[in-house]
């Protein structure tokens, strides 16, 4: 017999990194940086990575959720509505004593998350598929919003809203200082806790991993609640950079929230995959985007980019393999 | 086809069907106790000119849920279909030209889409929804604002006051029967309910799941062509609203995500659910947000109710 350890670890070789899904679109997005940074002189400047940075914490906020929930075998077509309902959410329930915006902003967290549990509870006991209960929520909630907030923007003062807008600490935009905090919380969840390891079994083999003693309901009304929340909190984000909150707001989100998980790799079909690619994924459309409003082009051609590129990136790193 | 089998075969796959068929015979029931015009010719002939355009995109979403498909660009085909219609009737190709290259971009966009999705191994999803960006794009590329023309008289054949609607919708459930009888059509819901099984069987899979992604597409811009009779010109993002409805209607109809699963009857009678619930909404006075709302929680319990009756007899 040969020696166990070189089997149970095998060499390093550089192929393996290029296997490796998280590393693979990382290393997309450092060299779209690199080659843009050379071709368009403003584009490598600190000043405009650290913009697109921010614009991606959004994005990777709401994509925590979704990873969460695309890796447990469903998908949550509501967080758009969900950022919406927060972004607008936060300056109607603005308290006459609350001057520092913290108990709105925790009430709205709380709702947020109350609307992912109903999620959960239609997915889960009433067995509605999550892609209807999910959408058939993020109608209920635009007709709900439209009739609460009506069409005009809300806009929100207070300090807390404004520091998560604008502060910078030691040059670094709170906004990513938030994301990188959520990012570390929501790694180590999925990946060292047994919550984490019940997503991937339940994604996996919903059957077998009931047999095998995991409580379905309860951890799937928990992987929706986990979704409402980070996409609550892309709420109270948005609406600190943008300064207002208006209905359709959190629209743009849904689908960049799915194009992040699935450029990360994370497998549309569930059981496999990881939140350290959807960070990746996520400045990766952001700089598409970025890309594509560089080149000046009309409505039309931009869409048309936008979608073609995503297609190239799902043929370099979204080939799913392990379909049936 | 053995004759004996034929009726007992269909009340099986009607089987699960009854409890829709009850709701929606109950809806129009409502629908004609408030409107008592609906039960003449013209009354139903208009009634078919709003059911239509949902109905053939729900028929292109069910199509790809047999297979174990699903598009997110059935919208967004909706709006190049229109807009390809609105800018080619009143040019040198006219009325017949103008119908051949809907029907062509439909096609080839749809197997385009296919070829993608299945040959390339890349989830659904995802590849149809990147799709919606190119061909909203094309749509806003060849039309950028409302705008173009449908001559009049096509317009009157197939909006007017004619049950033109009706009969289309006959004819294409009937020509939906004739392809479920030909090689492909058969190999559909096999290819849907156990692709593997069935490629060892020799079931052309991959050809079945392209060309139904073809004949989706047909479908959907034939639904942006009639929209486009409807208004009488094109509108770039006309169809957006479709890609979620037409989900929400197969579903309705018990369509399943996983293939194999569901019937072209059962899509239809969920998309005429969802118009007729729309139409009879307007009727009580519902301001149009109102419907978002009703329409959100009449999908989840029409829905769910066979999973709350399941507990039902269980107790």
């Amino acid at each position: 017999m040969k020696d166990a350890k070189s089997t149970r670890f095998p060499p390093w070789l550089p192929a393996a990194l290029l296997r490796n899904r998280a590393i693979l679109t990382f290393m997309i997005v450092v060299l779209v940086w690199i080659v843009a940074g050379l071709a368009k002189p403003g584009f490598g400047s600190y000043g405009h990575l650290r913009y697109l940075l921010e614009l991606a914490a959004v994005i990777g906020l709401v994509a925590i959720g979704q990873t969460y929930v695309v890796i447990a075998g469903g998908i949550d077509l509501s967080v758009g509505a969900i950022v919406t309902v927060s972004a607008v959410g936060v300056p109607l329930v603005a308290l006459s004593g609350d001057s520092s915006g913290v108990i709105a902003v925790l009430f709205i967290l709380a709702a947020a998350t109350g609307i992912g549990v109903l999620n959960g509870l239609g997915v889960a006991y009433l067995r509605i598929h999550p892609m209807i209960m999910t959408l058939a929520m993020a109608t209920f909630l635009q007709g709900v919003l439209i009739l609460i907030a009506g069409g005009t923007a809300i806009s929100a003062q207070n300090p807390l809203l404004a520091w998560l807008g604008n502060a910078r600490v030691i040059g670094i935009p709170a906004s990513v200082i938030l994301w990188t905090l959520a990012s570390a919380m929501a790694l180590f969840v999925l990946h060292a806790t047994p919550f984490g390891a019940r997503l991937f079994a339940l994604g996996a083999n919903p059957v077998a991993s009931a047999l095998s003693g995991i409580n379905v309901r309860t951890n799937t009304m928990a992987v929706y609640a986990v979704s409402g929340l980070t996409a609550g909190l892309a709420g109270v984000l948005v609406l600190g950079m943008n300064g207002q909150g208006y209905v359709g707001i959190g629209d743009p989100y849904l689908l960049a929230s799915i194009a992040a998980v699935v450029l990360g790799g994370t497998s549309i079909l569930g059981g496999s995959g990881t939140y350290a690619g959807t960070i990746p994924g996520a400045i990766l459309l952001v700089t598409i985007t970025a890309l594509i409003t560089v080149v000046n082009a009309s409505a039309g051609w931009r869409s048309i980019l936008f979608g073609s590129l995503i297609l190239l990136l799902l043929l370099l790193s979204g080939r799913d393999s392990q379909r049936r | 086809m053995n004759e004996a089998l034929y009726w007992p075969a269909q009340r099986q796959r009607n089987r699960g069907l009854y409890g829709l068929f009850a709701v929606v015979l109950a809806f129009v029931a409502l629908y004609a106790y408030l409107f008592p015009g609906l039960l003449s010719v013209a009354g139903v002939s208009k009634f078919a000119q709003s059911w239509l355009p949902l109905a053939l995109v729900s028929m292109a979403q069910a199509i790809l849920m047999l297979t174990g498909g699903i598009s997110l660009a059935i919208g967004a085909t909706v709006s190049l279909g229109a807009v390809i219609a609105a800018t080619t009737m009143t040019g040198p190709l006219g009325v017949p030209g103008g119908i051949v290259a809907v029907a062509a971009a439909g096609l080839a966009i749809g197997a385009l889409c296919g070829v993608i999705a299945i040959r390339l191994r890349l989830p659904a999803i995802i590849v149809t929804l990147a799709a919606s960006f190119i061909i909203a794009g094309a749509a806003l590329l060849i039309l950028p604002r409302p705008g173009g023309a449908i001559p009049g008289w096509f317009s009157d054949l197939l909006a007017g006051n004619t049950p033109a609607a009706l009969i289309l919708l006959v004819l294409v459930a009937l020509l939906w029967k004739l392809y479920l009888a030909t090689p492909l059509g058969l190999s559909l819901y096999a290819a849907g309910e156990n692709p593997v099984g069935a490629y060892r069987a020799g079931v052309p899979v991959d050809a079945a799941r392209i060309m139904a992604y073809a004949l989706s597409g047909l479908l959907s811009t034939l639904a942006g062509l009639f929209i486009a009779a409807q208004t009488g010109s094109g509108d770039p993002v006309i169809g957006q609203a479709f890609t979620l409805n037409s989900i929400a209607a197969a579903v309705l109809g018990g369509v399943g995500f996983l293939g194999g699963r569901g019937t072209m009857r059962g899509a239809i009678a969920g998309s005429l659910l969802l118009s007729v619930m729309i139409n009879v909404m307007f009727f009580l006075g519902f301001p149009p947000v109102a419907q978002y709302v009703a329409q959100g929680l009449i999908i989840i319990g029409a829905v769910a109710l066979p999973e709350i009756s399941r507990w039902r007899r269980a107790v």
